[in-house]
């Protein structure tokens, strides 16, 4: 059994090393590209069955970028979907026997946390300017500066942890377990392990909601969002 | 541990080109199916309720269009019961003046057929005066009616005016002395003695009988009409009968 602190190179592209991560991060991506390509090619105003699915996914999402950050989700429903569609496929690709869950590596989450720590100040520029982001940092107080700075990296690196954490240990403990006791024991810690990674997935994409709508919004009052979710009816 | 940093490149740039993708073929095609799913309905909704809002303009002109027709029906019935009043008072003035014609015309055949009843019963009361006068007549004796009817005409011709009884009785006036039966030719002398005598002159005086008088002695001349007889005497009683 190999540590799962340790990402181990399947092969290398001259001195560049390809891991399991990359390459099962790879096939997801292939797999969610080309099922995004199946279900958009014949999209109706009468929805099928799988499009309505899909429909509900997108505006579950919508919902949810609406009540966390107050505001349209427009320009942010790709970024914080996609974290969350790719973190949640990622953690149940343990279903799949041999495959290892690239968020149980610490440079995915890594990445992810990196990314999310990028769109916060591409956001909040975009929305306020360079002086307009800055000013951020000096909410609700000049003296807050160094602690809101502190804050801005202690919070990404906490995001790192918290989804390393939960989808590495899960995996270890299986493995663990799977060792000691055998073929079908795992099962139900398995479960509890798809569980985890639906909920981290949750969790991530809220987290990084919360840190773009504090970029975006801090030191603005909150735009009233008119609801949209039920279609607008005249008398 | 280890922490592999081209890994760490890898899957930032991978999940960074995830996030192209899935918005390049998933939430913007899915996202925008579902704005034009709500405008479509959106539309379709508010094409609804402008249809709601004529169709219930339309049942307001309905409405209005069936309370014009209701106020022309009662203008309709209105004007057809003063129509009919007022036919049923011209016929009733029309009927009232046929009546009062008819009221009239039956009076006045009334009152022809009563004239007409009142003339046949004076005429047969007149043929039953005469029937009966004659009756009486014959029953008389003759000579005693005629000096009766005699002294009569000479009371009648002394009654007269003095100037009256002296043109009419003037010397060569011709009189005519008419009686019910024929004077003897011995009586005439006398009858022109007495007739002479009222009258103080000698009139020529010729005599003729009439039965028509029933009984009595008429004297008739150019300016003179002594009418002495039952047949004057009963036309003068009809006329009275009449008045």
């Amino acid at each position: 059994m190999t540590s799962p602190l340790s990402s181990l190179a399947l092969f290398h592209v001259g001195p560049v090393p390809i891991t399991a991560a990359v390459i099962v991060t790879w096939a997801l991506m292939a797999i969610l590209t080309l099922g995004s390509v199946l279900v958009t090619r014949r999209l109706t105003l009468v929805p099928s069955r799988t499009q309505a699915a899909f429909e509900l996914i997108v505006d579950t999402v919508d919902g949810q970028i609406r009540d966390t950050m107050q505001m349209e989700p427009g320009p942010y429903r790709a970024f914080v979907g996609t974290l969350f569609v790719f973190i949640f496929v990622a953690n149940w690709s343990s279903l799949v026997p041999g495959v290892g869950p690239p968020t149980a590596k610490l440079e995915t989450d890594a990445a992810l946390a990196l990314l999310v720590f990028v769109a916060v100040i591409w956001f909040g520029i975009r929305a306020g300017g360079v002086l307009g982001y800055l000013a951020t940092f000096a909410s609700p107080n000049p003296i807050m500066i160094p602690l809101n700075f502190i804050e801005s990296l202690t919070r990404t690196f906490s995001l790192l942890v918290r989804l390393f954490g939960n989808v590495m240990s899960g995996v270890f403990v299986i493995g663990i377990v799977l060792s000691l006791a055998g073929f079908l024991v795992p099962i139900p810690l398995m479960a509890l392990d798809l569980l985890t990674g639906a909920v981290q997935a949750y969790i991530f994409a809220i987290l990084a909601m919360v840190f773009i709508a504090g970029a975006v919004s801090d030191g603005k009052p909150a735009r009233a969002i008119p609801d949209l979710s039920n279609p607008r009816t005249t008398s | 541990m280890t922490f592999d940093w081209w890994t760490l490149g890898f899957q930032t740039v991978n999940v960074a080109v995830l996030v192209w993708l899935l918005q390049r073929f998933f939430w913007k095609p899915v996202s925008a199916m579902i704005q034009q799913r709500r405008s479509t309905v959106q539309g379709q909704l508010d094409d609804a309720a402008a249809k709601r809002k004529e169709a219930t303009e339309a049942l307001a002109g309905i409405a209005a269009t069936r309370a014009g027709f209701a106020k022309e029906g009662e203008a309709i019935r209105t004007a057809a019961h003063a129509a009919a009043a007022k036919d049923s008072t011209a016929q009733r003035e029309q009927a009232s003046k046929a009546a009062a014609v008819l009221e009239a015309t039956a009076r006045a055949a009334i009152e022809t057929d009563r004239s007409t009843a009142e003339a046949a019963a004076s005429r047969r009361a007149s043929d039953l005066a005469v029937d009966i006068a004659k009756h009486l007549a014959a029953r008389l004796d003759g000579a005693a009616v005629q000096a009766a009817f005699l002294d009569w005409l000479v009371k009648a011709i002394g009654a007269m005016p003095e100037a009256a009884r002296r043109l009419a009785g003037a010397e060569g006036a011709t009189l005519e002395a008419v009686s019910a039966t024929p004077i003897a030719a011995a009586d005439q002398a006398r009858y022109d003695a007495a007739i002479g005598q009222a009258f103080g002159s000698r009139p020529q005086i010729t005599y003729r009988a009439d039965p028509s008088l029933i009984a009595g002695l008429e004297l008739r001349g150019a300016n003179l009409a002594v009418s002495n007889s039952w047949r004057a005497d009963l036309a003068q009683v009809l006329a009275d009968l009449k008045r």
